[in-house]
């Protein structure tokens, strides 16, 4: 049997994870970016996303991975994912621009036989809308998550194939690439499958919605949601990967998107989703704690207080500050001086009006009243507490995430405070 | 949701409160004089403003670039009929018609948590309003008047319970408790006086008001400290003002237990820097203020 050739277009964080992937799955792949000097930054080995272990898959799968910035590379592919990305505003909307400009782009290019696959997150309906009886058409689910994006790519736990006609066989070239990975092959209509994954998503946030109020039950209670944790982990109808840390608020643009898609699709259909809205209403409320928190044990008694911000992310291992919790507590300390310190992101002088940088984590706590952990950053768990407790001129240390040893910060003589606990 | 128009704090030039005489309008009023600021005060004796005349007596007291603060209400106290809701209508009318004819800068409403559902147990600044009583309902409407028909920016204020010592109100909560616990030695309850409330200091009203101003803050405020104590809390820490301790006296309770918790975050998300005063400390305080006039 030969090999089918994949192509994809579009070497976003998506699409660079999902050819690299192929590549390692011993695929011949073609990795096309119109962008200027995209394809040749990537050959040199550039990349501009930051996802961990992606660099070494790139480099071992060199042979097999070539990128071109030239479409009609992609004229002897068999299988072609797209896959740019979809800006979402404010509001949520995703902008499917981009992406129609990406499918009529490579109309032309591919062979009559190549099977394209719509790889970005589309609202229901869109894929339909592109679809002609003469061109084989499909959506797959993405179930990318930023920093375990190499592992989810190389071992999914099922593909979810949205089809004109489930019933029909998928293209010999399309099934033997998805049997290669030897997980199960879901093919549905493709509305299905474009709500699939706003299903997953709301899932996830259902889930992380339960955590965070019963977190803030616990804190108001006496109760620790980390002792609670394991046992829900242990319910097999819970299962051991919930979303059950409990965080600040929904962020990172993707699950917003999808609920305010599903608060779209309710409007016109009269649905009731409720339960959405509280969802929206309970993240409102759990992203400003540290806020409360440090109105409580700082603001309301020193105007004259510095902050210290660590972390700008949205999470660890991205740069990415789309709705992130820690941008939306600067937005709200304008009155006080905040030092801020991030390993990947830098700080704008739009987020607040008396903003420093500083090189290290402990630097940013230089004579402050308090410190704020807003992203679980792996390195803020080497902070020492007794190094943190010497550097800083008060002893109020908020850790959401719980990055540091609430004992040993305790024992240091600091004020700690998390989630999920009093 | 709450915008700042003028996020650096400046005082505006002339402040008029209206509804002067009363408890929430006489405090802001002499803490505007204290500050310097300019300010006129009117009161009822002034302008009626429930009277047909009042729009055109008010725009003529009125200047461009003025700061209204709309304090002006009867309070329930003073009835709960329907009779004293037309007569807070009217003023709500003739103040939002004053306001359009002059050319205010920037309006500050006081309303009342009276807006929500009797039953709403935690209401933060989104919490929809469903009032539930003709005083609620008819501070709703004033709200709605003054955002329908006003084009300077307007900040609302709904208070919660408010206590001090210029209080005449007399509603159920810590001034009532101290006007029993000083004639009679003892405190009365309803029930064991479990339900939650969140009470707040007129002084710390007061500085949100002044927040306000200083930064022509639009959008819906709440009044509330965001810690709320049970009324047997409260009589507690009233009883424990006098020599000897009232006694705490309780009752058959009549009415079912309700709770109201604030959650304050936007308040504290435009004001990072306010604090507000603890029950004990407003109370003790309270205490020693009327001493202090005797």
């Amino acid at each position: 049997m030969t090999m089918p050739r994949i192509g994809f277009a579009g070497m976003t964080h998506l699409g660079l994870v999902s050819a690299a992937g192929a590549a390692e799955k011993g695929f011949a792949v073609v990795a096309f970016d119109p962008g200027p000097g995209t394809a040749a930054a990537l050959a040199r080995g550039k990349f501009s996303v930051l996802e961990p272990e992606l660099p070494e898959l790139v480099q071992r799968n060199a042979p097999r991975l070539r990128f071109t910035a030239e479409l009609s590379d992609l004229a002897d592919c068999d299988v072609v994912y797209v896959a740019p990305d979809v800006p979402t505003d404010d509001l949520g909307q995703s902008d499917l621009a981009p992406l129609c400009r990406l499918l009529d782009s490579i109309e032309g290019a591919l062979s009559d036989r190549a099977v394209t696959v719509i790889l970005s997150q589309v609202p229901p309906a869109f894929t339909r809308g592109r679809w002609r009886a003469d061109r084989a058409l499909y959506y797959q689910v993405e179930t990318l998550v930023f920093g375990r994006a190499v592992e989810r790519t190389l071992n999914p736990e099922r593909f979810i194939i949205g089809c004109a006609d489930p019933a029909a066989p998928l293209p010999a070239a399309y099934g033997d690439y998805l049997a290669r990975y030897g997980c199960p092959v879901l093919p549905m209509r493709f509305e299905s499958a474009e709500l699939a994954k706003i299903s997953i998503n709301m899932c996830l946030v259902a889930s992380v919605s339960v955590a965070n109020m019963m977190a803030e039950l616990c804190e108001r209670i006496g109760a620790d949601w980390a002792e609670i944790m394991p046992s829900l982990r242990l319910d097999r109808r819970i299962g051991a990967y919930a979303y059950l840390s409990p965080g600040l608020g929904i962020a990172g643009g993707n699950l917003e998107r999808d609920i305010a898609t599903v608060f779209r699709l309710a409007e016109r259909s009269g649905s009731d989703v409720g339960t959405a809205h509280a969802w929206v209403a309970n993240s409102r409320h759990r992203r400003r704690w540290p806020l409360r928190l440090l109105h409580e044990t700082v603001l309301s008694r020193d105007a004259n207080a510095a902050i210290a911000v660590l972390g700008l992310a949205y999470k660890e291992d991205t740069a990415s500050t789309k709705n992130s919790p820690a941008l939306a507590l600067l937005a709200d300390l304008s009155p006080f001086a905040v030092r801020v310190y991030d390993p990947a992101v830098a700080a704008s002088p739009e987020w607040h009006p008396n903003l420093a940088q500083a090189p290290s984590a402990l630097a940013a706590c230089e004579g402050v009243q308090a410190v704020a952990i807003m992203t679980p950053w792996r390195e803020f768990r080497d902070i020492d507490p007794r190094a943190l407790a010497r550097r800083m001129a008060g002893n109020t240390v908020l850790d959401p995430y719980r990055m540091l040893d609430a004992a040993g910060c305790r024992a240091a003589g600091l004020e700690y405070a998390t989630l999920g606990v009093t | 949701m709450v915008m700042l128009v003028n996020p650096t704090s400046k005082n505006t030039a002339r402040t008029v409160v209206l509804g002067a005489r009363g408890f929430i309008g006489g405090a802001l009023t002499r803490r505007l004089e204290a500050e310097g600021a300019s300010v006129l005060a009117l009161g009822s004796g002034d302008i009626d403003l429930a009277a047909p005349e009042a729009t055109e007596r008010l725009v003529a007291r009125l200047k461009p670039g003025d700061t209204v603060v709309f304090c002006a209400c009867l309070t329930p106290d003073r009835g709960r009929d329907l009779a004293t809701m037309m007569r807070n209508l009217a003023m709500g009318r003739n103040v939002a018609e004053a306001m359009v004819t002059a050319a205010v800068d920037y309006i500050v409403y006081l309303s009342s948590d009276a807006v929500y559902a009797d039953d709403t147990a935690r209401i933060a600044s989104d919490t929809k309003a469903e009032p539930g009583t003709l005083y609620g309902a008819m501070h709703l409407a004033r709200e709605v008047m003054l955002k329908a028909s006003v084009k300077a920016p307007l900040g609302i204020l709904r208070a919660t319970l408010v206590y001090g010592t210029a209080d005449t109100h007399n509603s159920y909560g810590p001034n009532r408790f101290r006007r029993m616990a000083e004639k009679d030695g003892k405190i009365t309850l309803s029930g064991g006086g479990e339900e939650m409330r969140d009470h707040i200091t007129i002084s710390d009203l007061v500085e949100i008001v002044l927040r306000m101003l200083r930064q022509k803050t639009r959008g819906t405020l709440l009044g509330a400290t965001g810690r709320s104590a049970s009324f047997a809390e409260v009589a507690q820490l009233v009883a424990t003002q006098f020599t000897p301790r009232a006694e705490i006296v309780n009752l058959p309770r009549q009415n079912p237990i309700t709770h109201r918790h604030f959650d304050v975050t936007s308040t504290l998300a435009a004001f990072p820097e306010i604090a507000f005063t603890t029950l004990g400390v407003g109370i003790a305080r309270v205490h020693a203020e009327l001493l202090e006039r005797r």
